[in-house]
């Protein structure tokens, strides 16, 4: 994509009204504004005071930007719209193929800021550009370095920073290679030995001698597998430190940034980026480079023994081979490519499987049993008839293929023969030679592969140093200080937005104080959830600032912060563990006596108590199953155990039944005395304790104060509260279901 | 049970489906009178006289509606959603070959503004690199170039035939019909189907 350098350079040349600094933003675009399906090549330009559109190189139309209310991005489907309001109509400004998307959506995002403010937040190119800018190939999901133009040599270096600490070992192999390579040519060159002096000799030889090469036959073998063992464990040592070292690297960073970055890519990337490409690299160091040292000097050591011994021999050895090398490959592409078909099917075939299998109540309860056989049995055929086909290709080639490829031997065995029975060949050198050819071409096939493995390791590298070298966006100031909280919340004038296409939260004003209990409602979506996650400092204001006890919390440390702040989640997690390491994750050393006090405190001591293993079930991945209530009355006590100032509960009752809440509610109650309480719920007699209501409308405060003040306000909370008397008053059942769903 | 008599037992949960939720089909609408799709400067816009909660026609302006296919691969001109500007639907065009045609080529030229579909005529070239696998291809809009992650995962098969390419991006361009395409093109994208 253009960088905005260069729009507005090109901008700049087509408009000579405007001067340079007057530009603030120019956006391309590539498709008319009507239905027509052919290309343009267009510009808007948002200046000072003008929004002008150019198409093809001329000005089409032209707007004030004193009359625009708004810019928005609509997208469409392949296509991507920008629109202006203009109070008494909307306008379609430009309209682009889907590439230009995020740009469009980031741009109108700061423009609104700018409508609002004038001042316009220019650092959004590299957030929008996905392809790298010097060959415009994509970056892989979720990274910001291209492995075709990264210096390679610098990811090089670091991994041998990484490597330094074991280069005893990585030396001692490398050396332990040599040796074996050499041992390797040793082996031949005792069979000639063996052949020529003794077994073909033409006087009888001497027994000694015999035995001698027989036994060095026999120790350069032992040496060989020795030392080739030797190496392997040597390698599998220095490898695994090498690669423990860098993934915990690699995890320490992905817990240290800030969700903003983390939430960014899946949990299933992230896995990836620990564990799978850590393994690409250790599988490349254990096994593949030292294969690839070892065969390059077994390539050049027997190449250079056949040449000394008969170049024109080592000649018609060595040309054919990329030939060879090349009919191999093509061989193996085209193989490759059915294959992959066969695979994709059979792929299908177990995901039609594993469909129906999980589905099989719903599809015994509409009786279609037999048309899932049908479509099983579809998918099945396909496979099948592919793998026929695939395996008759194969049969035929693979042997015709291997024919070919021998055809050279055929020549060296006329030569090779031709010259012992002229006598300038031995029987003991043709031996040596023909082991020499065999050793040789071992290598060859192996080299082919090696771009591409080279590739995927360099590729893995550069995303492991990727996430190693970002940069931490939430951290500690360097004098963060240490805060004794005591819940005095202020948050003035925060805007806020996940990513950068669309504010959730816009100029939210608030103001706690300690020990208060607000109730935070409004539909879902409106921003109640980031307002708390703000709060706790999960992701830092776009704008506006939070303030505890007057100390900005940028400036205060994390994790003094975090540490007296308690948290119930909507969804409550469950590590792999016992109960009782559950409810005392936050807090290691608490006594059984604690945890216990909490756990009743929660209402969670008594189903505890039921369980066969009380206290020491385990929960988690495969452990006991809990059931929703019971999850959350763990969370519950799990952030009471804690003893947190402020206390945020996010839904956090939402899946108890009526009783088991007011239980709860009367405990929390007891425990947000002297603290400050932050409580979402959308079951609004949930906050009937709230000290004042906040409710959020479209990301912004709507409505504060008593639930008597807001009832007589007859505004937003006044209707949801009329919505859900109405709801529970229809009948008792519609209750019921509401409140345990 | 004789067959008229089944049939009708057959039919009977149908017709009461249709008596809880009513569809207000707008090409009906248009065709008896009661609704006008007109041009409002750059967007559709629509007037019309439907029946509110309590069955009484009322007529109505919206500035400004949107259209979105309920199955825009299966049939892009059946069932067309019509939306206000808060997303709530006033009504569904069942069929836009009913409408008479100077009101359909408005509605089909709003269709084509929001689905953009290139439709390829060739493939020149797929090269797959790093999990990506780069395009050249010949479309009706001319040569185009683009970039698909997750290849087998990203062509949508409508038929056996008939598919979607989409773009990393999102971009979507059609196939109508692969034996259609010249035998090059067609040894090139028969790997992902």
């Amino acid at each position: 994509m253009e960088s905005q350098k260069a729009l507005k350079e090109r901008f700049l040349e087509l408009d000579k009204t405007v001067g340079p600094g007057d530009v603030i933003v120019v956006l391309p675009f590539n498709l008319t504004p009507t239905a027509r399906k052919e290309r343009v090549d267009g510009l808007v330009g948002f200046t000072k005071d003008k929004i002008k559109v150019y198409r093809d190189g001329a000005l089409d139309v032209e707007y004030d930007i004193a009359n625009v209310k708004e810019v928005k991005c609509v997208p469409g489907i392949g296509c991507t719209n920008v629109e202006i309001d203009l109070g008494e109509r909307e306008v379609l400004l430009c309209r682009a193929d889907m590439s230009m998307n995020l740009l469009y959506a980031t741009v109108a995002k700061r423009l609104n800021r700018y409508l609002e403010s004038g001042v316009f937040d220019a650092s959004f190119e590299e957030e929008v550009d996905i392809y790298c800018p010097k060959c415009m190939r994509p970056y892989p999901p979720g990274s910001n370095v291209c492995p075709h133009c990264a210096d390679k040599k610098k990811y090089l270096s670091r991994l041998w920073d990484i490597a330094k600490p074991y280069k005893g070992y990585i030396i001692a192999s490398v050396i332990m290679y040599f040796i074996i390579s050499a041992l390797n040519m040793l082996g031949p060159y005792f069979n000639r030995i063996l052949v020529d002096d003794y077994i073909k000799a033409e006087e009888i030889p001497e027994f000694a001698g015999f035995l001698t090469v027989i036994a060095c036959i026999f120790g350069v073998s032992l040496l060989s597998r020795v030392l080739t063992i030797l190496r392997s464990l040597t390698m599998v040592e220095a490898s695994n430190k090498v690669i423990t070292k860098l993934r915990s690297m690699v995890f320490n960073k992905i817990e240290l940034l800030s969700l903003k970055r983390v939430s960014k890519r899946t949990a299933g990337e992230l896995i990836n980026r620990v564990t799978g490409d850590t393994a690409t690299v250790h599988d490349f160091v254990t096994y593949q480079l030292g294969e690839i040292v070892q065969q390059i000097l077994v390539f050049f050591a027997v190449s250079l023994m056949l040449f000394i011994y008969d170049w024109r021999l080592a000649l018609m050895i060595l040309l054919p081979a990329p030939i060879i090398m090349v009919a191999h490959r093509m061989f193996w592409r085209f193989i490759h490519v059915r294959y992959d078909k066969q695979w994709t099917l059979s792929a299908k075939a177990n995901s039609v499987l594993h469909d129906i299998f999980s589905g099989i109540r719903v599809v015994k309860a509409f009786g279609m049993e037999k048309a899932e056989m049908e479509r099983y049995d579809k998918v099945t055929a396909a496979e099948r008839d592919i793998a026929i086909s695939n395996e008759r290709t194969f049969a035929l080639i693979f042997p015709v293929l291997g024919f070919f490829m021998g055809i050279g031997e055929f020549f060296l065995l006329y030569y090779v023969g031709n010259k012992i029975l002229g006598g300038t060949m031995t029987l003991g050198e043709m031996q040596q030679f023909s082991a020499y050819v065999s050793i040789i071409y071992g290598p060859l096939n192996w080299m082919a592969n090696i771009p591409r493995r080279l590739i995927r390791v360099m590729t893995s590298i550069i995303k492991i140093f990727d996430i190693i070298d970002e940069k931490i966006d939430v951290a500690d100031k360097e004098n963060a200080i240490d805060l004794e909280i005591k819940g005095h919340i202020s948050i003035e004038n925060v805007s806020f937005g996940y990513d950068d296409s669309k504010d959730v939260l816009r100029h939210v004003s608030l103001e706690i104080k300690p020990g208060e209990f607000i109730g935070i409602v409004g539909k879902s979506g409106v921003g109640k959830t980031t307002l708390t996650n703000l709060v706790m400092r999960l992701y830092d204001v776009d704008e506006g600032s939070i303030r505890i006890d007057g100390y900005d919390i940028r400036d205060i440390s994390q994790e003094s912060l975090r540490s007296q702040i308690g948290v119930v989640l909507q969804e409550t997690f469950l590590f792999s563990g016992t109960i009782y390491e559950n409810i005392a994750y936050a807090k290691p050393d608490a006594t059984r006596e604690e945890v216990i006090t909490a756990a009743k405190l929660a209402g969670a001591h008594k189903f505890i108590m039921r369980l066969p293993d009380a206290y020491n079930t385990k929960v988690g991945e495969r452990g006991y199953t809990l059931s929703g209530g019971e999850r959350q009355r763990i969370a519950i006590a799990r952030a009471l155990l804690h003893d947190p100032k402020i206390l945020i509960l996010d839904e956090a009752t939402s899946s108890l039944d009526t009783e088991t809440e007011k239980q709860i509610q009367d405990a929390l109650q007891q425990l947000a005395k002297n603290r400050t309480t932050l409580a979402i719920a959308h079951r609004l007699s949930t906050l009937r304790n709230a000290t004042r209501l906040v409710v959020l409308d479209k990301g912004t405060v709507a409505e504060v104060g008593t639930h008597d003040e807001l009832m007589r306000k007859r505004g937003i909370y006044y209707n949801l509260v009329m919505a859900q008397r109405q709801m529970n008053r229809m009948s008792p059942e519609a209750v019921k279901i509401s409140e345990s769903a | 049970m004789s067959d008229s008599r089944k049939s009708e037992a057959n039919n009977r949960p149908a017709s009461a489906l249709r008596d809880v939720v009513k569809i207000v089909k707008l090409d009906d609408e248009v065709a008896a009178g009661n609704a006008v799709f007109y041009k409002n400067k750059d967007f559709l816009a629509l007037r019309a006289k439907l029946e509110n909660e309590n069955g009484e026609r009322e007529e109505k302006n919206w500035d400004r509606v949107f259209l979105h296919r309920a199955f825009p691969f299966d049939d892009p001109y059946e069932y067309i959603s019509v939306l206000d500007k808060d997303q709530n639907e006033i009504g569904i065009i069942g069929d836009l070959r009913n409408i008479e045609p100077n009101m359909r080529k408005l509605i089909e030229e709003e269709l084509e503004r929001k689905y953009y579909t290139p439709t390829i005529k060739a493939i020149k070239q797929i090269k797959e690199r790093y999990g990506f696998s780069h395009w050249k291809v010949e479309t009706d809009i001319g040569p185009l170039q683009f970039t698909v992650q997750d290849t087998y995962r990203s062509i949508i098969r409508v038929t056996s035939t008939r598919l979607f390419v989409v773009d990393m991006n999102g971009n979507r361009y059609e196939i109508p019909d692969i034996h259609e395409l010249d035998r090059k093109s067609y040894r090139m994208i028969e790997l992902y189907l």
